[in-house]
């Protein structure tokens, strides 16, 4: 059940992070936007980073056969979501999150260091949580200012995204529970949400030209 | 405390480039009736750029074949091109895009 979940999840964050990074990426290429480039750098790393998790499974379920998968397969790929998460932040002008002085900088990063491949990953949902919380928090005050519909899917998808990533790190506390699931579940919706706004846009008028860039 | 009416707070909001950008050659794709294309000035009326903006902005879209300019009477006239049709259309479309996610292009 664990493995079937998890590849429904892994497969729809992959299509669905493929699709809108791809449609942003010829938006960039056809407008020269900055933003767009940044949407598509955020949901292609989130697409590599279902990805990734997604073989660690298949190779578990089809060649390891250990009964769990790789814990640094996880954890990369997780990385890798995480990294797209900020990249969604970043487009909302994320100012304040990391500290400016380059010493600061440097002595946050030796954490990374010191700690073993599983509390590297608690730290990144962690980190993945605030970023979506933020990004969340941030589409839903957009949709205040234009009350545009789409834009509500988004933030629930952020939201259920978010909270998906809390109930799965609070299921380290309480493994083997149902929160497992139910994170699960709320993840593959928040996906689904976050996909129902783009699959509405004609985009087939559209040509691929990197002609164009901006002034 | 001075009150802000919602008029002021509009024009002062911040646009980025490429919303500028769309502005003008909107303008320059609704104004139809204008058929020696549109002057300076009534560019910077409509799109609401001040002269040494726009000056750049508008030799820059000509340069990318965005607009075309014309000489009439001494001065310089902007009509938009087919290419900058498509961009315009590209623009538009990637900006209800972005506004999904609650950005700006």
């Amino acid at each position: 059940m664990e493995f079937i979940l998890e590849n429904i999840l892994n497969l729809i964050g992959f299509i669905v992070g493929l699709t809108i990074g791809i449609l942003s990426y010829i938006g960039f290429k056809n407008t020269g936007s900055p933003t767009l480039f940044r949407l598509g750098i955020a949901f292609l790393s989130i697409s590599v980073g279902f990805f990734v998790v997604w073989t660690g499974y298949m190779a578990e379920d089809f060649v390891l056969h250990k009964g769990h998968i790789e814990k640094w397969v996880q954890t990369l790929g997780i990385g890798i979501q995480t990294i797209g998460y900020f990249f969604i932040a970043f487009s909302h002008s994320i100012k304040s999150f990391f500290p400016k002085s380059r010493y600061l900088r440097s002595v946050g990063m030796l954490p990374l260091f010191l700690v073993s491949v599983i509390h590297i990953e608690h730290i990144l949902r962690s980190v993945s949580f605030i970023l979506l919380v933020y990004g969340a928090i941030e589409t839903i005050l957009s949709y205040f200012e234009g009350k545009k519909k789409g834009t509500i899917f988004v933030a629930v998808g952020l939201s259920f995204l978010a909270f998906g990533e809390f109930l799965g790190w609070y299921s380290f506390v309480f493994p083997e529970s149902i929160l497992y699931y139910v994170s699960i579940s709320i993840k593959i919706t928040g996906l689904i949400s976050l996909f129902i706004p783009i699959s509405k846009i004609p985009l087939t008028k559209i040509k691929f030209d990197s002609e164009f860039k901006e002034g | 405390m001075p009150k802000i009416n919602s008029d002021v707070r509009m024009v002062t909001a911040y646009r980025p480039h490429m919303k500028i950008i769309g502005d003008i050659l909107a303008t320059t794709k609704d104004d139809l009736h204008l058929d020696g294309g549109a002057s300076v000035t009534y560019l910077i009326r409509k799109a609401n750029v001040s002269h040494t903006r726009i000056s750049k902005i508008l030799s820059n879209l000509v340069s990318q074949g965005l607009l075309e300019q014309v000489s009439s009477e001494g001065t310089f006239r902007y009509k938009i091109s087919s290419n900058g049709r498509e961009f315009l259309v590209a623009y538009q479309t990637f900006s209800r895009f972005a506004e999904n996610f609650g950005l700006v292009i």
